[in-house]
């Protein structure tokens, strides 16, 4: 029994692993949007000639700046979903451990019974805290995933028409993760490791 | 001794026009110069190129630094137009707080301006250097022609002497003239790109100057001393007119009848300017890249 809690140990480290990549990506895709954002606000103020002042000297400027500038916005899409594709393959690592996790129980040797599951021995996790918190990550990040997936294609497919406030409202829920609670996250964490501390 | 100017391996892009005729590797220079010729002219691009991706990447991070000292002058700027309404609060009861306020950020705004003022002088010397670098491509003979020890030099002491080998490749398939094309593309980019943030600078100086002073900034001023120097250098100026060139977009034109270089230009025409400097408009950094590629991978070099 205490081998595969050692297992699952294992396995709660990498997954630490790739939470903090998960956290690194965030910060990434949150700047990523906000200029994004930035660029589609100012578009309306850069279609308007009157507002090149001298610069309307020089032919085709209006067109030039546009060019530009939807250019950077199409690079900022591509990295986004560049930065989406990395996300979802944490999702889908948190998914393998959570199906990993239930083959370890299922496959050993001794095949617990629901009471050894739930059997404590010291302050050693038991092995369904184990298998229920590598389930509740996996559930927590991937609607995360999801969710950051339809507020990038909000904001990629409604560039044109959405006003800045809106802009705003989507980078503040993109920041805040509402689908990741920090304390669900870190007490599933406390459980397993509750010896190291 | 065929092998080392038959052109064996050519790349699949196109280059030029010149390429059509290099099977005929026809060289009127003797082989055994060209023996020695192709190396020193190997080493001579080897060195030169490597320089341009370096002043590449300098213009970048000086562009990058300069467009922060313009968004940090238009902010100083702004706040000291909007302080005679600021809501203050409680600091309203400090004696001359508005006063004071504005001459900070006016003080603010000198600081900024010379800033400014030096990463644009950074950025000719810059695109001054470049047009070094394409400049000095040409590998000459030196000394006696038919001495069986041959040297060279990067300035022709023979007026025969065309430094290209008699235009045969360099390394596989590029000759002197294409590489000099090549590089001659590329800094056109970077010297277009000079003319338009040179407005943009004369824009961003002018902001908060006050009106009636009879030293408003023309576009025939020097913004610094040397400033025209380095600018011919470039050949950014114009000996006619006693003028720089004028800004323009690539294959456009521009008509300057009449700059107002405003002093208070609104939020929105600044927000403009500084997106207009971030967007490097006559700089296709796309191509820049396919140029250093396909040089880099002529001469066997990572060059970006």
């Amino acid at each position: 029994m205490e081998a595969i809690v050692n297992k699952f140990k294992e396995k709660f480290n990498k997954v630490k692993e790739d939470l903090n990549r998960w956290e690194e990506l965030q910060s990434r895709l949150v700047s990523q949007f906000r200029n994004a954002s930035y660029i589609i606000d100012r578009l309306q103020l850069l279609r308007n000639c009157k507002n090149y002042g001298d610069l309307n000297c020089i032919d085709g400027i209006t067109e030039a700046v546009l060019a530009k500038q939807m250019q950077s916005l199409e690079n900022i899409f591509v990295s986004m979903r560049k930065t989406l594709e990395k996300f979802h393959s944490i999702v889908l690592f948190l998914a393998k451990s959570d199906r990993d996790g239930r083959q370890l129980v299922k496959g050993s040797s001794s095949r617990p019974t629901m009471k050894q599951l739930q059997q404590r021995v010291g302050i050693k996790p038991r092995l369904i805290d184990c298998l229920d918190g590598l389930s509740l990550l996996h559930d927590l990040y991937y609607s995360e995933y999801q969710l950051k997936l339809s507020l990038v294609s909000a904001l990629s497919a409604n560039a044109l028409k959405l006003s800045s406030s809106d802009h705003g409202a989507l980078q503040q829920l993109l920041a805040d993760q509402p689908n990741i609670q920090t304390e669900e996250v870190r007490f599933v964490f406390d459980i397993v490791f509750a010896e190291e501390d | 001794m065929e092998a080392l100017y038959s052109t064996t391996s050519f790349p699949s892009i196109t280059i030029d026009s010149n390429l059509s005729n290099l099977n005929s590797t026809s060289s009127p220079l003797p082989p055994s110069v060209i023996r020695l010729w192709r190396p020193a002219a190997q080493r001579n691009l080897k060195n030169q190129w490597p320089k341009l991706a370096s002043y590449r990447q300098q213009w970048c991070s000086i562009s990058s630094s300069a467009r922060s000292h313009a968004t940090a002058l238009v902010n100083s700027h702004l706040s000291q137009r909007y302080m005679p309404n600021m809501e203050l609060g409680v600091l309203n009861d400090m004696p001359d707080i508005r006063k004071r306020a504005c001459f900070k950020l006016f003080k603010q705004q000198e600081q900024q301006r010379s800033k400014l003022l030096s990463s644009y002088k950074d950025m000719v010397a810059v695109v001054s250097d470049m047009k070094n670098i394409s400049r000095s491509m040409r590998c000459f003979f030196k000394g006696e022609n038919n001495s069986p020890l041959l040297q060279f030099s990067s300035f022709p002491e023979d007026k025969s002497d065309s430094g290209d080998g008699g235009g045969i490749p360099v390394f596989t398939s590029l000759s002197i003239s294409s590489h000099e094309k090549l590089a001659d593309e590329l800094i056109q980019m970077f010297m277009l790109e000079l003319c338009l943030k040179r407005l943009l600078v004369l824009e961003f100086l002018s902001i908060g100057c006050d009106d009636s002073q009879v030293n408003q900034l023309k576009w025939s001023d020097e913004l610094y001393p040397g400033e025209f120097n380095h600018l011919s250098n470039c050949n950014l100026y114009s000996e006619e007119t006693y003028e720089p060139a004028h800004p323009r977009l690539r294959c456009r034109k521009c008509e300057m009848v009449y700059l107002k270089f405003d002093s208070k230009p609104n939020s929105e025409v600044l927000q403009v300017y500084l997106t207009s400097w971030l967007a490097e408009l006559n700089i296709d950094y796309f191509r820049v890249d396919e140029i250093f590629d396909m040089v880099g991978e002529e001469m066997h070099v990572r060059l970006s």
